[in-house]
């Protein structure tokens, strides 16, 4: 959506907005009709560069406007709203203005409506899949072992978004196989191995006897896309470097190439699991990349690995609208549900990224980018299973794939559940372990290590252990009293 | 006999094992007591009354309670001066006019090694805090770190300075927390040098750098066609997935280390497995972070020409010998050859500038004593330098297919007429021997990378005038570098773990006895 194309100068677009605000839309017919072609397409895939400036005045006038501080919120759910009401007009009008405020290089506010004006572009033009297959393939282009570890450490840095999860899982898995000299970690997370040094480092000062560690990896994130290896296998290296110099014997095996979360490959058998080794399976920010009806069968699949402990790392939010859920695929009634369960989290996300990293930080631009595709995938790829068979059929078919994967082939479903709701899908196959209270209180220190800001939520009530229908288990951290990272343990 | 008792103090008199001599007495009543001498902790006065205390006595704290208000106190001295505040009597005790007998403690828990009267410690405070330490519950927690202690003094202590303690990364970077401290290194590229300078430092056992300068020179063209022959198939790089821990020369070090294992295979006729098991051993050496560059580049310029040898000496080196040399580099039966070596004159004056690491100035014989004396260690490998610097003699260039035999008697040859072969080559000889203990005993981990058998066999059947040079990797390395130039890796590096591995295969201070 151009300026051009709609014909109005900045304002006009003041006039608009301001007009907006008392919904009267009828002054809006000066805006042409949007088209869905390619060119808007790439228009939108590339006006993050040109919409800044133009947006600039448009924003700032925007902001003198009484109801200026929240105005993406607001927007956002209004073009939501219409896009679930199939009201065109509205549709294009909102999309234009989004596109007029938003810039992923200003304020929260802009941040956010750019990238989720991105999703509901796709959303209303049906071209999401193919939208995130064009961002998975670019950002796996420019993904290099450095960038890729500059990139998360910083943030490990900086907040303990990811830390927190490591350190809960870390204190779980040690306990739990406590005395085993040999031990087998099945890891299935997006966190490049982050959370196994400080794991070696335990292993090789906490015991006497160091145990034998077995690594098993699978990485989500190069899983779903072709050429995702070579950074695991750096990673790998390191890993194996870092191994030798703790003194730990250590034995590594990267999983690679796409592979489904309920995939054959991992069996026992073909992980070549020995008999006498204990195994721990670590699932962080893996499970909710599983497609829906995935993920009983993930659950499943981790049973089979006879495991003495599963741990659970994911982020809490919803983006699993209650009717598809349940197997009623239509998807388009929840969708603003959905829609603003996944703005609230992003919100979230993107006001913690603001606070904790400096204004100018690459890595923190870098980490929203990483957000647009999950954005995307959320709320414009479609939703159970059906839904995906479709969109594949249609855009699939004839068309060009230059990435190894397909929708659905890898770990890129992308939508989040809440920790009770894992919970739920786990107790099916698991019972819960509580966090020792060693484990929490290395949480709460390792906390303590961060800028203020960051809490600790621990389960409802020791008390409450009977009501078995409750799925309130593990412990949540959270930003500004708000729980956004669920871990969890559990035991078969 | 010492009977020990469970219960409450029990106080014996008992003769303490006096594990260290000359310490007991200092505690005699004949010193004038101006200043009490604190033996060493868990070597007690041997005259000293042993108390055993119970378990329940050492946890104790606070057992002189005050009657009003039921306040605790360690010692009966602060509770009576406590009692004065409340103006009951109060009575201090004086220190006891005679001179006190020296008590020692020991611990009830039998599984401790300060249960022995002979472990016992001097101080009842040192005991109690033991025992808590040990065999205690660890009740504090600190808050930062979640670290545990049972005492709380120690607690206290660390609280004071966790969080404070800075860590610093080889790369530079500092961190206050320790686990990015630890992630961070464990991604570190910082860390793939780290890995090869620890293992290479902790052989090397501070390997002296000698100052001499590599005096070899290694020409390509200056050998001449008769080592060709030798080297051809041999040398061909050891495609090593070993990037990794010895990153200092990089690619030279493999391809170097492949030409001397080659070399040695071929050559003498080593045993087939040589080929691989140089090549695994030299990999290993790499991990070492020894030899690495240094050696085989040497040879690596040469192998392009099949020259590997070429040692640009006034003298060049038979090939043979450098067969020698390179059969002794792989710690095989070179040995019996090595002393061939020395007809590989690197004494020409010819010297590589960027030899100037440390070890073998193979460049004179003088420095052949200088050389031989930094280096504790003997390398089996290193004939090459060690010979080359001893170049007595120049033996003219010989069929580079001599038999092994053929060598050996070489070897003896030129070892005979030598002095200074003679004093390497009794130098070699010790290290041979010890070489060989080193490897019987399998203590060695180096002498293992070689393979054992193949050391010792060699040692055992050496002429005597075996000359067990001091080797250098590092000097390869640099004589590599310099004479290509542009080696890169080794070139600018005057490090030398070079031998790590190989150094270790003779025990230092046989050496050391040497020189």
């Amino acid at each position: 959506m151009d300026i051009t194309l709609f014909g109005t100068t900045p304002k006009e677009a003041q006039f608009l907005i301001n007009s907006n605000s008392n919904n009267d839309y009828a002054t809006t017919t000066t805006i042409g009709n949007m088209q869905t072609t390619t060119t808007i397409n790439n228009h939108l895939n590339s006006h993050t560069s040109t919409s800044g400036i133009s947006s600039d005045s448009v924003a700032a006038a925007a902001a003198t406007e009484p109801w200026g501080g929240q105005w993406a919120s607001r927007l956002l759910k209004e073009c939501a709203r219409a896009i679930s009401e199939k009201d065109s007009t509205k549709i294009h009008h909102l999309l234009w203005m989004l596109n007029e405020l938003s810039s992923p290089y200003g304020d929260c506010d802009q941040k956010l409506a750019s990238y989720f004006l991105q999703a509901l572009f796709c959303k209303a033009t049906g071209s999401g899949l193919r939208c995130y297959r064009t961002l998975s393939s670019v950002a796996e282009k420019s993904r290099s072992f450095d960038s890729a570890r500059k990139l998360i450490l910083k943030f490990q840095e900086v907040t303990p978004w990811t830390t927190f999860g490591h350190v809960a899982s870390n204190g779980a898995i040690l306990e739990a196989l406590e005395g085993e000299p040999k031990l087998h970690i099945i890891d299935i997370s997006n966190t490049l191995c982050t959370q196994w040094p400080t794991l070696l480092e335990a292993l090789a000062t906490r015991n006497d006897e160091t145990p034998r560690l077995r690594l098993t990896v699978v990485d989500v994130i190069s899983s779903a896309v072709a050429g995702g290896g070579a950074v695991m296998k750096e990673i790998g290296q390191r890993m194996e470097k870092f191994a030798r110099l703790m003194g730990v014997p250590f034995e590594l095996n990267m999983i690679s190439g796409p592979n489904r979360p309920n995939s054959t490959r991992l069996t026992r058998e073909a992980l070549r699991v020995r008999d006498d080794e204990a195994v721990a399976v670590n699932c962080v920010g893996a499970l909710r990349r599983a497609g829906l009806e995935e993920r009983e069968a993930a659950v499943r699949v981790f049973r089979s690995l006879d495991p003495k402990v599963v741990t659970i790392v994911e982020e809490e939010a919803n983006m699993v609208a209650a009717a598809v859920a349940s197997g009623n695929n239509d998807d388009e009634n929840d969708f603003v549900e959905r829609f603003e369960e996944c703005l609230r989290f992003y919100t979230l996300y993107f006001e913690m990224l603001e606070e904790s990293f400096s204004p100018t930080s690459n890595e923190k631009l870098m980490l929203e980018r990483e957000c647009s595709r999950g954005i995307v995938r959320a709320l414009a790829c479609g939703g159970g299973g059906g839904d995906y068979d479709d969109e594949n059929k249609e855009q699939g078919e004839g068309e060009e794939t230059n990435y190894a994967v397909k929708s659905g082939d890898g770990w890129d479903f992308e939508r989040r559940e809440k920790g009770t709701q894992w919970s739920e899908r786990m107790k099916k196959a698991f019972s819960p372990v509580l966090y020792s209270d060693d484990v929490v209180d290395d949480v709460k220190a390792l906390l303590k290590r961060y800028p203020s800001g960051w809490g600790l939520v621990l389960p409802q009530a020791k008390q409450q252990q009977q009501e078995q229908q409750q799925n309130d288990h593990g412990i949540y951290l959270t930003w500004k009293e708000e729980p956004v990272v669920w871990a969890s343990a559990w035991k078969p | 006999m010492i009977n020990m008792a469970e219960e409450d103090a029990i106080s014996y008199i008992g003769f303490v094992q006096n594990p260290i001599e000359g310490i007991s007495n200092n505690n005699n009543n004949n010193n004038p007591p101006l200043k009490k001498k604190r033996n060493l902790p868990g070597t007690p006065d041997p005259e000293a009354e042993v108390i055993a205390l119970s378990p329940k006595t050492l946890m104790a704290t606070n057992r002189f309670l005050c009657e009003v208000c039921g306040k605790g106190f360690q010692r009966d001295q602060n509770l009576q001066l406590h009692r004065r505040g409340h103006n009951l009597p109060w009575k201090l005790k004086q220190r006891s006019s005679k001179e006190p007998k020296k008590r020692v403690y020991v611990c009830p828990e039998k599984t401790c090694v300060h249960h022995h009267p002979s472990r016992a410690l001097g101080d009842l405070t040192g005991i109690k805090k033991h025992f808590c330490r040990k065999h205690g519950e660890k009740k504090w927690k600190c808050d930062k770190c979640s670290k545990r202690y049972a005492v709380q003094s120690d607690w206290k202590a660390h609280s004071k300075t966790c969080g404070t303690r800075e860590y610093k990364c080889d790369c530079g970077t500092l961190f206050s927390r320790r686990d990015s401290f630890i992630t961070h290194r464990a991604f570190c590229d910082a860390l793939a040098e780290e890995t090869a300078r620890v293992k290479a430092a902790s052989d090397h056992m501070s390997y002296p750098m000698a100052a001499g300068n590599f005096s070899y020179h290694f020409t390509g063209a200056s050998v001449g066609a008769n080592m060709t022959q030798h080297f051809p198939s041999v040398f061909k790089p050891i495609s090593s997935p070993n990037d990794v821990d010895a990153t200092i020369g990089g690619g030279a070090t493999t391809r170097g280390l492949s030409l001397w294992m080659g070399q040695g295979v071929s050559q003498l006729g080593q045993e087939a497995a040589m080929a691989n098991n140089n090549v695994t051993s030299l990999q290993e050496i790499h991990q070492l972070g020894t030899v690495s560059s240094s050696g085989p580049t040497i040879f690596r310029t040469t192998t392009d020409h099949h020259h590997p040898l070429s040692v640009s000496c006034s003298n060049p080196p038979p090939p043979s010998d450098y067969h020698h040399h390179l059969n002794w580099v792989l710690g095989s039966s070179t040995n019996k050859l090595s002393s061939n070596s020395s007809t590989i004159s690197t004494t020409s004056t010819t010297h590589d500038q960027e030899l100037t690491t440390t070890s073998l100035p193979l460049r004179n014989n003088n420095n052949v004593k200088e050389a031989a004396s930094s280096n504790n260690q003997l390398v089996s490998v290193p004939s090459l330098y060690s010979t080359q610097h001893t170049s007595h003699h120049q033996t003219p260039p010989s069929s580079a297919n001599m038999s092994a035999t053929a060598l050996l008697q070489k070897a003896a040859q030129i070892g005979a007429t030598s002095t200074d072969s003679s004093f390497l080559g009794s130098f070699g000889l010790k290290c041979n021997n010890n070489n060989s203990t080193q490897v019987q005993e399998g203590s060695n981990k180096s002498c293992g990378l070689y393979g054992s058998n193949i050391i010792s066999t060699t040692v055992e059947s050496q002429e005597g005038d075996h000359l067990l040079q001091i080797y250098r990797p590092a000097k390869r390395r640099h004589v590599q570098g310099s004479e290509e130039g542009t080696t890169g890796g080794g070139a600018g590096q005057t490090r030398d773990f070079l031998g790590v591995g190989v150094q270790a295969i003779c025990h230092p201070s046989s050496i050391n006895g040497w020189i």
